[in-house]
């Protein structure tokens, strides 16, 4: 083949790869790529939805979200979300996973029984817990008066309802996690129990300074995705509290969501998605910088 | 099949949709279309059904086409999408929360616009209204919307649980003092676990940024009025619902809130009521069919208590609003109008449960004897005469709204003092203000 029909070729094939990907990418830049540019441009406007003019204010914006106290407490109530739900998630996942890569009897059941609230749609789930957390008819309580403990209103005490959410956090998306698990502990050879064994190695130690250390690379994929996504919950917050009681479960996505479609203030939403995103992206650049470190390969 | 496969169909499938979209546009023209959104509350939709049906027998030629949307955010969101897509219904319900926004994209037409011809609506006609559903259908004087009906907050109460703490259902409380009294009586913790068993009041407290924020605003209105306050003064310069009357309303809310302890009990009010865990709740008559429909309770309406200034509810009421967009403003100002009509307005009311919007409705003698047979409905309609509304706010009032919510719920459930958490709050609001004014 000459090197004239093999471009030839090659150009063929790219277009028809275009053409093969062109609803998928029409998709992406109509409902990803788009939004993505535009509320870039609007975080440096005003603008209501309706009217046709977009006044520029430059950066006001972001200057008005660091003197908004109502940003630093809805912050402070993600960051608390955050470092409630990840470890418990991880410990649960890890544990489970551990457990279920056993030899153990109804394993498969197990396993889809756990994984099941992932796939449950958000909003059915929650609407589900607001009845478990219900103080009055709910289950949770009722469950609890078994052994003495008294009602607690769940969803409506300023220090509950912070509490309630991260265990429904934790119940909706360790599935995941716990699936990422069996998938790395499966990955690790067996030969190094083998070894391990021979030079007399306990579960305990086996465990320590062989599972945990191989398993590094899924537990560090699964913090950066698990701080990413807790960063962004919201479907469960808007549905279980609406942000409430005074305020103390609104976190950052809701309150973008409030300022957008409840005050129609699509300029100061932007920026505060971009505000966002770059915490995300920090937390994520100081993760792999610190962290990677410690993660090891098997190979 | 995998997702790549799915494509095609789907974007066949949109596209199908798109060209069914266009065809409706050039349907043959003989027949008038109004499209109608509304957020009727499901139990009065058979209602709605017979009344436009009544409607396209009177006018051949037309039809009207109800669209159900869920009323508050998801309705001013669909709104504000079809208005940019030209795609606005003839008509729809409005919320007076709405009006500023779409004034100000000229999304709708003022009444007077509309009031011209020999047959239309007359200055004694809108005189016929109840003015305080006049003053939400307004923004900044002028009127842009009609209702199409009226809501008033009662006091529902359960008269068995009355009879068992010994006190007579037929005189329930009068004064702020006697629902205080009557609702810690009302209040029985049975195993003494320290959480009441049956609670004697609900106090409606619900997260200000929730769905229910609004509603929880809505029925302290009623309490400040009782007090003597409003919420802004008629210039729009600044609120007032942080004077007095707004301190003691809230105090009452706040001590009821507390001694009945009532953050221990549902925010479910109306469950707890069907099951009979709650003696007295404020509530509106649109949910007279329920407690109809639940066998062996015994329930009444009775008047708001009076407060320390004087007797008072809230009277709302939806509106309607014809968009600029419509394709048929004459046909579907004529139906507005028709649903102004006193014998419409009786018809409506009877079948649906909701109130009429104004007098003369009270003298169609077949809307006088179905009141008799109908206490709670009769309880309703009767606090229209001391029915007030908030002086609507021109500006920003989304926001000083949950403001509002905000100062309510840190005194009940916060537990802060009424007097500096509305005086905070009305500091915020009337920034608000300012900057509207400097613009």
């Amino acid at each position: 083949m000459t090197s004239d029909t093999r471009r030839r070729k090659g150009k063929r094939e790219g277009l028809s790869a275009i053409l093969f990907l062109s609803p998928t990418l029409l998709v992406f830049m109509v409902f990803v790529l788009f939004p993505v540019v535009f509320s870039f441009y609007l975080s440096f406007h005003t603008w209501n939805m309706f009217s046709s003019q977009r006044s520029f204010v430059g950066l006001e914006n972001y200057e008005r979200i660091l003197r908004t106290p109502e940003f630093w407490d809805v912050l402070r109530n993600t960051v608390i979300y955050t470092l409630g739900t990840i470890p418990l998630n991880m410990i649960v996942a890890l544990v489970l996973a551990y457990l279920l890569n056993k030899k153990i009897v109804g394993k498969k059941i197990l396993r889809t029984a756990f994984f099941a609230p992932v796939i449950m749609s958000s909003v059915a789930a929650a609407v589900i817990w607001r009845w478990v957390y219900e103080p009055n008819f709910g289950l949770l309580n009722y469950c609890l008066s078994w052994f003495g403990v008294p009602a607690v209103n769940w969803l409506n005490d300023p220090t509950a309802a912070m509490f309630a959410l991260i265990m429904m956090g934790v119940w909706k998306t360790f599935g995941v996690n716990m699936v990422l698990f069996s998938a790395g502990l499966q990955g690790i050879p067996e030969h190094y129990y083998e070894a391990a064994e021979i030079d007399g190695a306990g579960r305990w130690r086996k465990f320590w300074h062989i599972t945990l250390p191989l398993l590094s690379p899924t537990t560090f994929f699964i913090l950066v995705m698990s701080v990413i996504g807790s960063f962004q919950v919201f479907d469960t917050v808007y549905v279980l509290t609406s942000g409430g009681p005074l305020g103390r479960t609104k976190v950052l996505v809701f309150y973008l969501y409030e300022n957008a479609f409840k005050f129609f203030e699509m300029g100061y939403a932007s920026a505060v998605a971009y505000v966002l995103f770059a915490i995300i992206f920090g937390l994520t650049l100081l993760q792999v910088r610190y962290l990677k470190k410690s993660v090891h390969y098997t190979s | 099949m995998t997702r790549l496969s799915k494509l095609p169909l789907a974007v066949t499938a949109i596209l199908l949709v798109v060209m069914a979209g266009c065809q409706k546009k050039t349907e043959s023209s003989d027949r008038v279309v109004i499209s109608f959104w509304h957020s009727c509350v499901s139990s009065t939709v058979p209602a709605l059904n017979e009344l436009i049906g009544r409607y396209q027998k009177e006018h051949p030629g037309v039809e009207i086409r109800a669209q159900y949307v869920p009323s508050g955010d998801a309705l001013i969101q669909k709104l504000i999408t079809a208005v940019q897509s030209q795609s606005a219904p003839d008509i729809s319900w409005i919320h007076s929360d709405f009006l500023q926004d779409l004034v100000e994209a000229n999304a709708i037409y003022r009444i007077d616009e509309l009031m011209t011809g020999t047959d239309s609506l007359t200055r004694s006609d809108l005189k016929d209204i109840y003015p305080p559903l006049l003053l939400q259908a307004e923004l900044r004087g002028t009127l842009y919307s009609i209702p199409m009906e009226a809501t008033a907050i009662g006091l529902l109460c359960n008269r068995e649980l009355f009879r068992n703490a010994g006190l007579d259902p037929d005189r329930p409380p009068t004064t702020w003092d006697e629902l205080r009294a009557f609702a810690k009586k009302l209040t029985l913790d049975r195993n003494g676990d320290g959480k009441a068993d049956q609670m004697g009041f609900f106090v409606p407290v619900f997260p200000s940024s929730g769905p229910l924020g609004g509603w929880m605003v809505w029925q302290w209105y009623c309490f400040l009025f009782q007090a003597g306050g409003n919420v802004i003064n008629s210039e729009q310069t600044k609120v007032l619902y942080h004077e007095d009357a707004g301190v003691a309303a809230l105090t009452l809310w706040k001590n009821m809130y507390e001694e009945l302890n009532l953050n221990s009990f549902t925010i479910d009010y109306e469950v707890a009521f069907a099951s009979r865990q709650l003696a007295m709740t404020l509530d509106g008559p649109w949910n007279i069919p329920r407690w109809n429909q639940i066998k062996g309770l015994d329930w009444m309406v009775a008047p708001l208590p009076a407060g320390p200034a004087k007797r008072a509810t809230v009277v709302g009421g939806e509106y309607l609003s014809l968009f600029r967009q419509s394709r048929h403003p004459r046909e579907a100002w004529e139906f507005m109008k028709w649903m102004l009509r006193p014998e419409i307005q009786a018809m409506w009311s009877m079948k649906s449960g909701y109130l009429p919007v104004r007098h003369a409705v009270r003298d169609v003698a077949e809307y006088r004897l179905f009141l008799e047979h109908n206490p709670a409905l009769k309880a309703y309609v009767d606090q229209l005469d001391v029915g007030q509304a908030p002086n609507p706010v021109d500006y920003e009032s989304l926001k000083i709204t949950r403001n509002i919510a905000e100062a309510i719920e840190k005194a009940t459930l916060g537990k802060m003092d009424p007097r500096t958490v509305l005086d905070e709050s009305a500091a915020k609001s009337n920034a608000l203000l300012n900057a509207v004014i400097r613009k």
